[in-house]
């Protein structure tokens, strides 16, 4: 009882920890080089010079570019209380100028205790804004802009960003402006007069090295050795762990999930699994939770909907395969059954079924999207005319085919 | 007014009963035409077509009849005809009304019958208590559960005009028995409006908001009100054809995930056949309907029960003829099997019959029961002309009458009754005994209509009746010789009620199944003898087939005889005239809109259509006082299939500026020329005949008679409709 | 979806469930008070909790997803990286994920893609429920908060988030003061996702897809757990931006056995039904492995096996299922071909023999087989007429009409006719290649009319004799011609969706129709025109024309199962015929 409360609790502080993103870099924060130390004096100096700047962090997703921000962020905030304020748009939620500009109005209300109109225009919004960098200017305040998904502001007329490096022109403005993406040429997307306006300052973000990993594995995988547990229990966890991770197989694991992506974020995603297979009972991790983690984590999803698939869907895959072999560069659903047919009078299957049933099969694939239509224009004509395509390769299809318990296709 | 009165079944009621029918080509021209021929027939009259552009020309053919007309009624007849028409016919719509209704009736009840079952079979998987309902998530998670019960309703018939009013009839019944209705049509099932469109017409019959996102929780949390949620929820389709499949596929997966709070259940009417869903849908969709199948009464039964309400009906005055019936059957049968066309046809012949006979006013008399005393007291005061031009009339010019007296007049009216009486009963014997056989009564009804046979009858006696071979008529008499006892038993019952008119004929009827009678105990008790012998059974058998035999024999001939006697065609009857009605190219000219036709030999012989004095003497030779469009239309028959533009220009302006009319003309004319005049004014300018030369190809493209040119022959445009 | 009541309540009440009760007898006031009662925060929680067993018995062959699902979710408290569960359709998710959270009772908001059509309506029922918003009469049945914008969405959703979270920390010290036992409902809320493939079709710029993905790492809070539920694997949502992919769950189809476990499952007589599945799965599992579908195919087929029993609590021997199973057999091949079938009401049977009575109606000519050779539904002559004459104009290419009918479509010169008709039907073989591909083809009003033109002026004729055989019946005045009114006839073949009607200004004239009946209607209503115009000899062309689409058609039928006999038998004497 008590050994899996321990065991619990432990769980419950791996998986916050692992979700949470700031707890994660922090080890990566200490190194003069790295990103965190750069950017983190980039800003301050802006702060403290009073001066304007614009950097672009770049990189994968999931190398914690976002994360390292709201580190720097973090301390900068607790270094020069009331010197600083964020304001943070997505590119997902304000692509659009017009509610970009409205949040930032928003933000900077709600940041100076402003209240905020929602009927306020494009251009209300803009003055308020220009004038607030000024006030903000004028104050020494620091107005630090964060555009995640920077390449989306990018999208059409960029107005936005066009009046706010503008505004940063003036030297009575006070603001550095942080985009962030994980497209590596955002840049380039700018227009002239933005880009003009841009100082090309990057940061470029990448996965960490697998030393860095190992690091990060025990950085976030061991139990701290304080109150919090009761203390041998923390060191035989820490023990174990140290173990497994010292195995060579576990390396193994490490390596081949770094081998399909080395982002932070995907070994984040193995852990919580690893994690969440951990045995309460037991209370401690094994090389086993690992083993099936990594099995999860690699999938072959055309294969899986192959081994949904029932036997006349499988034909029915068959025929387009051979369709397409003989070159037949358009089919659809009349001349699949016409195959189908074929098929039937040269092998004599036993499974020869109706029209419409064989149309019902064909649109089960349609579901599990392994054919779609070649294009979107015939709408408004029938299925059955509606030119198709496969969406899986033989090598796909024949190890499906294989693998299907009950096929009996002599293919 | 032929032409003008053609569209009328071809406009109206396509654009009528198929709103989002977008305008065909074909229509755009004669939408409004018909109006003028309603205005003489029903009244109203709406607005006019641009293509005739003489105001006074309709008139002036109307004037003509209807003084034709005047000239010999006493303008205080003309009261009376109307108020007997409005009698007449009301009886007529209200009784037509509650045939269909009776139709319906039986199958409205099990399609209820079915609703309430259903409603307590999705009740009995869970019933959501009112804190579950506002969930949004499936509550209950059997497969049974998704299903939606779904009433096919056929309506045979591929016109889906009857159905309309069917199907709000149904939501009415439906509405009477407590359960919440709602009448979805294809037009919300459209591509355009998407799922939203058929759910906010739905939230705004059920809950009556209309939200700007029509969300179905909604609906769900209307329907977890105390007062909603014992009722079923019915959703009416009337015509599951025209949906957009893969809308109504959205619109049934979304309602099956709600089936267990929200009991939604469908009802579609299915036009076509039974695989017509299965086109539709997709399977998945096809697989949350849990169907079950109804059949409303075809079109051709519905025919038989207002024929048999109708017209065969002795209190009902107004008859139609022969020709007339057999337009109508063929109509029916031809054209569109649309009861609604028919009872239009009917109302027409019904106002032009009393605007067309002065003394129509007197079928009033046989609506009332004590009709000859009516007739003599109307009679008596009939003026001179109307007397004489009653015994003017050819039917009683046939066989000379006596004196021209009202007295007489009378009594030829309640005579004509009678034998009309008479008629119908002969004619509902006949028709029960084709009945078994499939034989319809719109066959035997126009058969019996017909004239000629009965002058034939009537003057070979010794030859049996002188009925066609393969004649309905003469199929029905043959049938009853086959027939087997228990029908003929019954047929002989039904008989004796029709025939009770006829006393001699009933007394007849009377004994025959009174032998039916004996033959059925003696037979009974042959039975029983039966038990104790092999032989005598036998001989029993025998002789009662024989006796049955003798039955149907004597059937078959009392049957012949009611043929001969009976069956007299109200149209070898006196006076037939004054109560029916007979003109079939009136009707027909009402009713068959041939608009192809119609459009391309109006704009051929555009002058007896807009009849202005200009171009009166134009004998098919272009003048240029016709209309622009006209012109180019004969000017292009010269063409083959492609026309040259330059070449028709130049022909064109060729003839609109030959100056071969005489001043004079000028003076009077129809406001067609007058804008003519002003072109003719000696600077005619070119613009401006290019102007109407272009006006005039857009009216022929418009009425579908040209196509634009093609980006390969720009200088050409290309005549679409060949021949008449 | 399993087939599966909800399930029973455990015995055992233990406090969880008492600590419900509150809630419950708020959510069923007496009659007289207010019906709407107070919406607290159970109403984010199932209720009525079940155990792990009961669960997992209530989802045979699932066990391992739910297993993992539960070891994701993980202990009460414990934050929770975005799920994505997907399968094939009616593999259980969404219903195993729901009974989950009944087990768990932990507080979820649940919306699904399917009911909620378009971004508003999921943003505004997700934040409906989440501030415990109900719809009524009072305001209007209005939601919540109005938001379209993505935006405004995250904004709305962060407060809503927040203030629930709070009430729940203040619940969760009020129900541990109750000394609520260990797996209370905790202090995360999930948010549930369902049919999220769906969303794909809203905007073909998938800006919604991908907010929906990365909600996780803009909102930032931890207590919040996202799972997203699909019918279709992650792959199918790459977006060219790349999404941080969820936790995949897969959910396999069932398998065959697990599927006899499924149907298994509260049958009155299992051993009867067993014996019932031993013969009827295996064909049925090698078309689908749908539940659903199964289950319907199934209950009628049961029906079937069970008619010849007496007693159906009775527990079958060997022969006994013999001699079932002989019964059933000529039913199973028809049920494996049939997709959609539906019984009418028995009452209703007398309605059904009176078709006959229809039918005779529609055509007096012909004698005996009517069972299969009309339409069962009234169709007017002409229609049908215009009906065939669109077939043929979809079916062939417009050069061959010119040998074969012309717009006056006399009967002239017919010998030359036969002869390219001939001809014709070998160009049509081979333009049956692409009939393949491109389905029929579309055709401007003017080929129609024209081809209806060609074969009514035959008809007429033909018509006119049916009437003298008919009794003569307005030969003379009543006749009409079938040309008039073509248009209207024209217009209810489209609504009827026989012809489909190509998109385009009606002012052009340029509008292309194309006929859609499938080929059996057009066989019924060949045979039809070929009989009813049998007698005339003027008619050969339309005759071998006619009979040429017969011939394709029928050879297309033959060796498909579901076509009667009789029909072809039919068809070809009424091509003998024409031969003569």
């Amino acid at each position: 009882m008590e050994g899996e409360n321990q065991a619990e609790k432990a769980l419950i502080l791996i998986r916050s920890r692992i979700c949470n993103p700031s707890y994660i870099f922090t080890p990566f924060s200490d190194s003069p080089e790295s990103n965190y130390s750069k950017l983190k004096f980039i800003i301050s100096n802006s702060v403290t010079e009073a001066c304007n700047n614009s950097i672009l962090l770049l990189g994968p997703r999931g190398c914690g570019k976002i994360a390292v921000l709201n580190l720097v962020l973090r301390d900068l905030l607790a270094e020069h209380p009331d010197m600083v304020s964020v304001i943070r748009l997505n590119g997902l939620l304000h692509s659009d100028d017009n509610c970009a500009l409205k949040e930032i109005a928003r933000q900077l209300c709600v940041e100076h205790q402003l209240l905020f109109s929602k009927m306020a225009s494009f251009d209300d919004n803009s003055q308020f804004m220009i004038s607030m960098l000024r006030e903000c200017g004028l104050a020494h305040k620091t107005i630090i802009f964060v555009l995640d998904e920077f390449d989306l502001f990018a999208q059409g007329k960029q107005r936005l960003l066009y009046s706010l490096l503008d505004a940063m022109q003036s030297i009575t403005s006070q603001a550095v402006v942080i985009g962030v993406s994980c497209r590596l040429d955002a840049d380039q997307l700018l227009e002239k007069r933005v880009r003009s306006r841009f100082s090309h300052r990057k940061l470029l973000f990448l996965p960490p090295s697998k030393e860095e990993l190992q690091r990060l594995l025990e950085h976030i995988l061991s139990l701290p050795i304080d109150s919090s547990f009761s203390h041998d229990y923390a060191m035989e966890f820490n023990a174990k762990l140290h173990k497994i991770v010292g195995d060579c197989r576990f390396t193994e694991i490490v390596d081949t999930l770094s081998g399909s992506d080395s982002t932070v974020n995907h070994l984040l995603k193995f852990l919580f699994r690893a994690v969440c297979c951990m045995d309460l009972d037991f209370g401690f991790l094994t090389l086993e939770n690992f083993k099936t983690a990594i099995l999860s984590i690699q999938r072959q999803p055309k294969l899986e909907c192959l081994q949904d698939c029932s036997v006349l869907e499988l034909y029915i895959l068959v025929c387009m395969k051979r369709l397409e072999d003989k070159e037949q560069n358009s089919y659809n659903f009349n001349s699949v059954m016409k195959e189908y047919k074929g098929i039937h009078d040269s092998y004599q299957t036993s499974d020869y079924y109706a029209r419409n049933v064989c149309l019902r099969a064909f649109e089960h694939l349609l579901q599990r999207e392994l054919i779609c239509f070649t294009d979107n224009r015939g709408q408004s004509q029938s299925v059955e005319f509606r030119p198709v395509k496969l969406l899986i390769s033989s090598h796909e299809l024949y190890p499906g085919l294989k693998s299907n318990r009950s096929c009996p296709l002599a293919y | 007014m032929a032409p003008s009165a053609t569209p009328d079944s071809s406009s109206s009621s396509p654009t009528s009963d198929n709103r989002e029918n977008n305008l065909q080509p074909f229509f755009v021209l004669h939408k409004a035409l018909p109006r003028k021929s309603e205005r003489k027939a029903t009244g109203p009259v709406k607005t006019r077509r641009k293509i005739d552009l003489s105001p006074a020309s309709p008139k002036s053919s109307e004037k003509s009849k209807a003084d034709r007309i005047e000239e010999y009624e006493d303008c205080h007849y003309k009261p009376l005809r109307i108020e007997a028409f409005d009698l007449v016919w009301s009886r007529i719509e209200t009784s037509i009304q509650d045939v269909l209704r009776d139709i319906n009736n039986n199958v409205f009840n099990e399609i209820h019958h079915w609703v309430s079952e259903s409603f307590t079979a999705i009740r009995s998987f869970e019933r959501p208590n009112s804190s579950k309902v506002n969930r949004l998530y499936p509550i209950v998670t059997d497969i049974s559960c998704k299903q939606l019960f779904t009433g096919l309703v056929f309506t045979k018939n591929v016109e889906f005009v009857d159905d309309l009013l069917t199907f709000e009839e149904l939501g009415l019944h439906l509405k009477s028995h407590g359960c919440h209705v709602a009448n979805l049509s294809s037009l919300e099932f459209s591509a355009k409006n998407g799922i939203g469109g058929c759910l906010k017409s739905l939230l705004r019959q059920f809950v009556r908001v209309t939200p700007d996102a029509a969300d179905i929780a909604i609906l769900a949390s209307w329907y977890s009100e105390r007062e909603n949620c014992d009722n079923p929820l019915v959703v009416i389709i009337d015509d599951l054809e025209r949906c957009n499949g893969s809308v109504l596929a959205e619109f049934l997966l979304m309602l099956s995930e709600w089936v267990v709070s929200i009991p939604i259940i469908l009802i579609m009417g299915v036009a076509t056949t039974v695989d017509a869903p299965r086109n539709i849908l997709p399977s998945n969709a096809l697989q949350r309907l849990c169907p079950c199948k109804f059949t409303l009464g075809s079109p051709a039964e519905r025919m038989d029960a207002i024929i048999k309400g109708v017209l065969l009906k002795p209190c009902f005055g107004f008859n139609v003829g022969y020709k007339v019936a057999g337009f109508l059957r063929n109509y029916f049968l031809r054209q569109d099997g649309t009861l609604t066309s028919f009872i239009r046809a009917l109302k027409i012949a019904c106002v032009k019959h009393f605007l067309a006979e002065p003394l129509s006013f007197l079928l009033e008399g046989i609506l009332d029961e004590d009709s000859h005393y009516f007739w003599s007291e109307k009679c008596a005061l009939l003026p001179e002309v109307m007397l004489k031009s009653a015994f003017d009339l050819p039917s009683c010019k046939r066989d000379k009458m006596a004196e021209q007296t009202g007295e007489n007049l009378a009594n030829g009216l309640s005579e004509l009754k009678r034998l009309r009486k008479n008629w119908i009963s002969a004619v509902l014997c006949l028709y029960e005994a084709g009945k078994c056989h499939k034989i319809q009564l719109l066959d035997i009804f126009c058969e019996a209509l017909d004239p000629d046979f009965f002058n034939k009858r009537a003057s070979d006696h010794q030859s049996g009746l002188g009925l066609r071979k393969g004649g309905f008529i003469c199929q029905a008499v043959r049938k009853v010789r086959d027939l087997p006892v228990a029908r003929l038993c019954q047929l002989i019952k039904i008989w004796e009620k029709n025939t009770d008119g006829i006393t001699e004929i009933h007394s007849k009827v009377k004994e025959l199944l009174s032998m039916l009678k004996f033959e059925d105990n003696d037979k009974s008790l042959k039975q029983d003898l039966s038990h104790t012998s092999k032989r005598p059974t036998s001989r029993s058998h025998l002789y009662k087939d024989k006796g049955t035999k003798a039955v149907n024999e004597k059937a078959a001939i009392l049957l012949e005889c009611m043929v001969r006697d009976y069956l007299q065609p109200i149209e070898c009857t006196p006076f037939h005239e004054i109560i029916c009605f007979s003109n079939v190219d009136i009707l027909q000219s009402a009713l068959i809109g041939d608009p192809r036709r119609t459009i391309q030999v109006d704009l051929l012989k555009s002058h007896n259509y807009l009849q202005c004095s200009c171009c009166s003497k134009s004998n098919n030779s272009l003048l240029p006082s016709m209309h622009d469009t006209s012109i180019m239309y004969t000017l292009a028959q010269e063409h083959g299939d492609l026309i040259n533009l330059h070449d028709w220009y130049q022909s064109f302006k060729g003839t609109i500026t030959c100056p071969t009319i005489k001043g004079k003309h000028k003076m009077k004319q129809s406001p067609l020329s007058k804008k003519r005049k002003t072109n003719e004014s000696p600077d005619i300018s070119e613009a401006s005949i290019q102007a109407r030369f272009c006006r005039a190809v857009t009216e022929l493209q418009i009425t579908g008679l040209l196509r634009m040119p093609s980006k390969r022959r720009p200088d050409c445009v290309q005549r679409v409709a060949f021949g008449l | 979806m399993d087939k599966e009541g909800t399930p029973p309540i455990p015995k055992r009440t233990t406090r969880s469930s008492s600590s419900i009760t509150p809630s419950k007898n708020a959510a069923k006031p007496p009659k007289t008070s207010d019906p709407y009662p107070p919406s607290t925060l159970n109403d984010l929680i199932f209720g009525q909790p079940i155990s792990l067993d009961s669960l997992l018995s209530n989802f045979p062959g699932r066990r391992i997803q739910i297993l993992e699902l539960l070891r994701l979710l993980g202990p009460p408290n414990s934050p929770l990286l975005p799920l994505f569960i997907y399968g094939g359709s009616s593999t259980g998710k969404t219903s195993i994920v729901l009974q989950i959270f009944r087990h768990l009772n932990r507080p979820f908001v649940y919306s699904s893609c399917r009911t909620c059509y378009n971004p508003r309506i999921l943003f505004e029922s997700t934040l409906n429920q989440l501030l415990l918003h109900r719809r009524k009469v009072v305001n209007g049945y209005s939601s919540a908060k109005r938001c379209e914008r993505p935006a405004d969405f995250v904004n709305y959703l962060r407060e809503a988030l927040n203030d629930v979270l709070t009430n729940l920390k203040g619940h969760l010290r009020k129900s541990s003061s109750e000394k609520l036992e260990e797996r209370g409902n905790g202090r995360m809320i999930y948010l549930i996702f369902d049919n999220v493939e769906l969303v794909r079709e809203w905007d073909k710029s998938s800006g919604i897809t991908h907010l929906l993905f990365e909600l996780y790492d803009i909102l930032k809070m931890p207590e919040v757990g996202l799972i997203f539920i699909s019918s279709t694997s992650p792959d199918t949502y790459y977006s060219s931006a790349g999404v941080v992919e969820p936790i995949p769950v897969l959910f396999p189809d069932y398998t065959e056995d697990v599927l006899c476990q499924i149907f298994m499952r509260n049958q009155a007589n299992p051993k009867l039904y067993s014996s019932f599945l031993d013969v009827i799965l295996r064909p049925f599992c090698r078309i689908t492995r749908r539940v659903d579908e199964l289950s319907t195919a199934f209950s009628p087929l049961f029906k079937k096996y069970c008619e010849p029993l007496s007693d159906l609590g009775v527990v079958p021997s060997e022969d006994m299922k013999r001699r079932l199973f002989c019964h059933l057999q000529p039913h199973i091949a028809a049920s494996l071909n049939e997709i959609f079938k539906f019984e009418s009401q028995p009452s209703l049977e007398a309605e059904a023999n009176k078709e006959k009575f229809t039918r005779k109606c529609n055509m007096r000519k012909v004698e005996g087989g009517e069972a299969f050779d009309e339409m069962d539904f009234h169709i007017s002559t002409s229609a049908k007429y215009l009906l065939i004459s669109a077939f043929l104009a979809s079916r062939n290419p417009a050069t061959l009409d010119a040998s074969l009918f012309d717009s006056t479509g006399g009967s002239d010169n017919r010998k030359r006719r036969r002869k390219s008709s001939g001809k014709s039907i070998e160009q049509k073989e081979s333009a049956e290649q692409e009939l393949l591909m491109k389905g029929p083809g579309s055709f401007p009003l003017e080929r129609l009319l024209a081809i209806f033109q060609c074969i009514t002026s035959v008809a007429e004729g033909s018509l006119e004799e049916d009437q003298q055989e008919d009794g003569g019946l307005g030969a003379e005045g009543g006749d009409i011609g079938l040309m008039s009114d073509v248009l209207l006839q024209l217009s209810t073949l489209c609504n009827a969706n026989f012809i489909s009607k190509g998109g385009s200004c009606p002012l052009e004239g340029s509008t292309r129709y194309r006929s859609t009946v499938g080929e059996e209607m057009a066989l019924k209503n060949s045979i039809w025109c070929l009989r009813s115009l049998m007698a005339k000899p003027s008619f050969s062309i339309v005759h071998s024309y006619l009979t040429g689409t017969l011939q394709k058609l029928i050879s297309r039928f033959e060796n498909d199962c579901h076509i009667l006999g009789n029909w072809l038998t039919e068809s070809f004497d009424c091509y003998v015929i024409v031969q003569i």
